[in-house]
């Protein structure tokens, strides 16, 4: 039986600062080393300063994980020496004193199967390290510590994943959940890392570092789950230790054995007083966390009698179920539900998403409305929509220039369709003895209406003048 | 009871380079000898505690920059960067 | 000569009234330091432009301009405290050539108020040690026997004040390091209760305990520094909220019918007789103001020193990693090294005494013996705590000797490691516990001085400076011999 562990790291990207100065959380846009001050840079006599509104959405994520959050929370000094580490110790959270991180036991549901938590912590990333030179000879490590102190969140999973899959959409249910709490923004470069823990047949635990992305995260767990399959179908022992994923070669690979044993010699920080976080603000948390991805599913099924699959891919898209939210009305969300997902997502690609800005929920209102009303057809709603998201113009006005009106007038329907059935001989006299050929008559009264004439009026007229 | 074996690993957890390790075993171990005292002490039962802040008083999340070139002040290297040796 | 010995409220007084310009008592200063400096090395540096600064606020207050409080006085600063654009070495080889990038917050505090950084001054190398014989750059000397240590870590600010080579210092204060050196040389030694004074631009030793602390040479003089940079601190969130107390008011209220407390385990073995002679005078003193006087057991102090040391070790061990030279430091460059041997090499620098705390404090938190010392000692910290609030259930106020003995030769106890320890066994119980403390000096005993201890409880700093102040009255004092 395989058992697969994460460990996962999530810049908490939306805030404006980092987790204990004042320089900018999101470091992206910087050039190198123009993003720090005394206390990210590490220099004698900096002390930290808590960023208050890390710890609210620390525990805002602990919260929706369904973990349990201490009313008091403590922060540990992990002692070790590298470059990209200016004080030479990272300030994080342990559970030695109790529990002391934000969160702990929680859980999360992927399909039918439940995924405990083990715990949440809130600590620091480090900076980065840039090596120039082609060989090992010459090489230069240059040192950047625009990241360092940029606040992250740590998930432990407890070993529940049993197949590599169960790991990918664990990884979309997470992003989409923090994208919805609106605490990070998954999609930005290096913003969510994970390192994985895998064991067959309860042997030796494997953690495998240095996983750059969700998909090579899954990529890894295949691989290694493959390798140790192979060791163990030869009878060899599975060593336990660290691996890392090498991304070139597809595979995972024994990190250099250290050479002494890492002892982090943890112990509290003691320039970071314990944080009470009452029980009456941890209620006020949880009434300003956004509406859950289930919450909005559940309600969006049952209030507005949404299909599943809709509902589903709406609910876990937060821009376009805020959408969804500002524009539709009890008469129209179902329409409006399906516009997005059959129409908008299909037109408007992720990275766009933040450039459509001259779509607004009016125009989906306006739209739906317009549908529904039989002002204009399902199809004709397209090239609208298109229209829309070029130029911003609103509905009407795009309506009529584009001509998308619906053809609803019967005595102009009559007489395209008596042009059709004067054009058509052939599939006249079929509907005689195949009645599903009308279909095709309905069919080019749409071509010759450009899909303006209301298909169910057309029909009606159809049968009626065949006879 | 501390060992020079004990003292080399130790120093190069803490990344000093001790030339001669016996030269610190003595007063080191003398040092740590005397610390056994706390074994007498009755206090395995003591909870460990630690000064609060509630969360109300923590810095307010703004971004505000430190407003001077801070690099300029640390040993630099080819314009911005901080210039490490090379990882083994 | 003569009016350098006066008091900070005096130099204040003397500014206002006009009867010195800032100009003249700055010159003066730098003349007593120029001639006895190199006899007592209490200076690392001096302020190159004090002079103009002075001259600068001469202007001001002769415009009738708005000066801060301190008026130009001349203040030594520990070097472990940064001022920005200065040198500030610890008196460490590791750190020397590091320029502060920013101020520290009592010195952004202290400059508002238009006091003259005269110089920093020496000290035990990153503040490890009670006899500043750890100085990477030479011992200082006690001004009242040359011959002798003047206490320790913050000996260069006690060696300063008390022979007149300025008016007040700012030391810092880990397990006794103002206390000490200021019971030594004969001056006011002040450690607050723990969070009022702010530790932001401080260089840190053991951060969970220590505290910057004035050493003056009165008891009132202590309040007026205090009054100028107490205070909560966002740039520390350790600092606690004073209410902007007024330290200086009432200080003359004296101490009928308070009760204070004599802590047996400090009047015990190991007590220099002279010491303890000094600690009952003291009594006798303070009863006499109509103080009630009686003895009373902690006896956590016996574990006191271990727990200390076992602490300030693990906080040190981590404090200091930071000090890889990649960033600051001396000139050593990395090309040609690879990572572990360029750090390990260039933290060689580090002076003798560190790097045996260094080594202490990565065993102890170790994994294996984490549970043996460094928890041990945390909850003996704990359990001490519990004492001393016990004690002041009963007791407003402590006493106790400062140092169990009188200052001793350079060089006399620089290879016992213990029993350097043990000097510390009077002052690390007010660190441990977080308590306000001060040193009072009181007597002259075959020319070296002895100070006593007062302690209170937490943010009860205005009644210690109380009853200290009327302790102080009791005595009068000779003048150092320089």
């Amino acid at each position: 039986m395989t058992k697969i562990g994460l460990e996962i790291h999530c810049q908490l990207t939306n805030l404006k600062s980092k987790l204990f100065c004042s320089c900018k959380a999101n470091y992206r846009e910087f050039e190198p080393n123009q993003n720090i001050c005394p206390i990210c840079a590490g220099m004698p006599g900096s002390l930290p300063r808590l960023n208050q509104e890390a710890v609210k959405k620390a525990t805002m994520i602990a919260m929706a994980l369904n973990c349990s959050t201490p009313e008091k929370i403590a922060f540990f000094r992990k002692n070790y020496f590298y470059p990209d580490l200016p004080k030479n110790f990272q300030i994080t959270q342990l559970n030695i004193y109790g529990d002391t991180s934000v969160g702990g036991s929680g859980s999360i549901s992927v399909g039918d199967k439940k995924i405990r938590i083990t715990r949440i912590q809130l600590e620091e990333d480090p900076g980065r390290l840039i090596y120039e030179g082609s060989s090992s000879k010459n090489q230069i490590t240059l040192v950047d510590y625009n990241r360092a102190g940029t606040p992250l969140v740590e998930i432990v999973t407890e070993p529940d994943f049993e197949t590599p899959k169960e790991v990918r959409d664990f990884l979309n249910i997470l992003s989409d959940l923090l994208k919805n709490l609106g605490v990070a923004d998954p999609s930005l470069e290096g913003a969510m890392r994970a390192d994985a823990n895998v064991s067959i047949h309860g042997g030796n635990k494997v953690e495998i570092k240095n996983i750059g992305s969700f998909h090579d995260l899954e990529k890894a767990s295949h691989f290694e789950i493959t390798r140790q399959e192979s060791l163990h179908d030869r009878d060899i022992p599975i060593v336990q230790e660290t691996r890392h994923w090498d991304d070139k070669r597809k595979i995972t690979v024994s990190s250099r054995s250290k050479e002494e044993d890492l002892d982090y010699r943890y112990f509290l920080e003691g320039d970071i007083p314990w944080v009470k976080i009452n029980s009456k603000i941890q209620s006020e948390l949880k009434l300003q966390m956004p509406e859950s991805i289930n919450s909005k599913k559940e309600r969006y099924v049952t209030k507005y009698n949404i299909p599943i699959q809709v509902a589903d891919v709406l609910s876990s898209d937060k821009f376009y179920s805020d959408l969804f939210e500002e524009a539709h009305t009890e008469s129209n969300a179902k329409e409006v539900a399906n516009i997005i997902t059959t129409e908008l997502m299909g037109l408007v690609d992720t990275r766009e998403k933040r450039e459509t800005s001259k779509l607004t929920a009016i125009h989906l209102k306006e739209l739906a409305d317009a549908i529904q009303t039989g002002t204009v057809s399902r199809n004709s709603s397209k090239n609208a929509l298109h229209e829309i998201l070029k130029t911003g113009k609103n509905v009407s006005q795009v309506i009529s220039e584009l001509d998308l009106g619906n053809v609803s007038d019967e005595s102009e329907l009559v007489g395209i369709i008596q042009e059709v059935i004067d054009a058509e001989p052939q599939a006249v006299e079929q509907t005689k003895s195949n009645p599903q050929t009308i279909n095709y008559l309905v069919g080019k009264v749409m071509q010759k209406t450009k899909g303006k004439a209301d298909p169910t009026l057309t029909l009606d007229l159809l049968k009626k003048q065949l006879t | 009871m501390v060992t020079t074996e004990e003292i080399e690993h130790v120093s190069k957890l803490m990344k000093i380079d001790v030339d001669d390790h016996n030269e610190y075993l003595e007063k080191v171990q003398t040092m740590i000898n005397y610390f056994d005292i706390l074994d007498s002490a009755g206090v395995e039962s003591e909870e460990i505690s630690m000064p609060e802040i509630p969360i109300e008083e923590l810095r307010k999340d703004e971004y505000i920059p430190f407003g001077e070139k801070l690099i300029e002040k640390m040993n630099h290297y080819k314009g911005t960067y901080v210039h490490a040796p090379k990882m083994s | 000569m003569m009016n350098l010995k006066i008091s900070a409220l005096e130099f204040v007084e003397e500014v206002k009234n006009g009867n010195i310009s800032v100009e003249e008592f700055i010159g003066k200063t730098l003349e007593r330091i120029n001639s006895i400096d190199d006899k007592l090395h209490a200076f690392l540096s001096i302020n190159e432009d004090a002079i103009d600064q002075a001259k600068n606020l001469d202007k001001k207050i002769k415009s009738g301009e708005n000066v801060g409080a301190c008026f130009g006085m001349p203040i030594s600063i520990k070097d472990n405290m940064c001022i920005k654009n200065t040198k500030t070495t610890c008196a460490s080889k590791m750190l020397e050539n590091f320029i502060a990038p920013y101020d520290a917050t009592v010195i952004s505090k202290l400059k508002k108020q238009d006091a003259i950084f005269i110089g920093k001054v020496n000290m035990d190398e990153f503040a490890m040690g009670l006899s500043t014989e750890f100085s990477a750059f030479g011992p200082s000397k006690n001004p009242w026997n040359t011959e002798y240590v003047p206490g320790g870590s913050s000996g260069g600010s006690a060696v300063s004040v008390s022979s007149f080579e300025c008016v007040a210092s700012l030391g810092s204060d880990t397990g006794g390091s103002v206390r000490n050196p200021a019971s030594f040389c004969s001056t006011v030694g002040y450690k607050p209760t723990y969070g009022l004074i702010s530790r932001y631009g401080l260089i840190s030793y053991a951060n969970s305990i220590e505290q910057i602390g004035p050493l003056t040479r009165t008891v009132k003089d202590a309040a007026f520094m205090l009054n100028l940079i107490a205070g909560i601190d966002p740039n520390d969130n350790t600092t606690v909220n004073n209410n902007n107390e007024d330290y200086l008011s009432n200080i003359d209220s004296g101490i009928e019918g308070k009760k204070i407390g004599i802590i047996t385990e400090m009047i015990g073995d190991g007590i220099d007789p002279e010491v303890l002679t000094a600690t009952k005078e003291a009594i006798s003193k303070l009863e006499g103001l109509g103080a009630i006087c009686e003895e009373v057991s902690l006896e956590m102090v016996k574990y006191s020193v271990a727990a200390y040391y076992t602490i300030t070790a693990t906080e040190a061990g981590s404090n200091l990693a930071r000090y890889d030279n990649l960033r600051y430091g001396y000139d050593f460059s990395v090309e040609g090294y690879e990572f572990n041997s360029y750090i390990s090499k260039a933290r060689k620098n580090f002076g003798p005494e560190v790097i045996r705390r260094m080594i202490i404090g990565g065993f102890v938190p170790s994994a294996g013996h984490a549970g043996k010392y460094f928890l041990k000692a945390m909850k003996v910290k704990s359990k001490l705590t519990k004492e001393i609030n016990e004690a002041f259930k009963k007791f407003d106020l402590l006493i106790a000797p400062t140092v169990p003995v009188q200052p001793f030769k350079i060089g006399e106890k620089i290879n016992d490691p213990v029993s350097l320890f043990l000097i510390d066994i009077n002052t690390v119980t007010a660190n441990l516990t977080g308590k306000p403390a001060i040193s009072i000096p009181f007597k002259i005993v075959n020319g070296l001085p002895i100070g006593i201890q007062l302690v209170a409880n937490s943010m009860n700093d205005k009644l210690l400076l109380q009853a200290a102040h009327a302790l102080e009255q009791t005595v009068s004092l000779p003048e150092v011999p320089i």
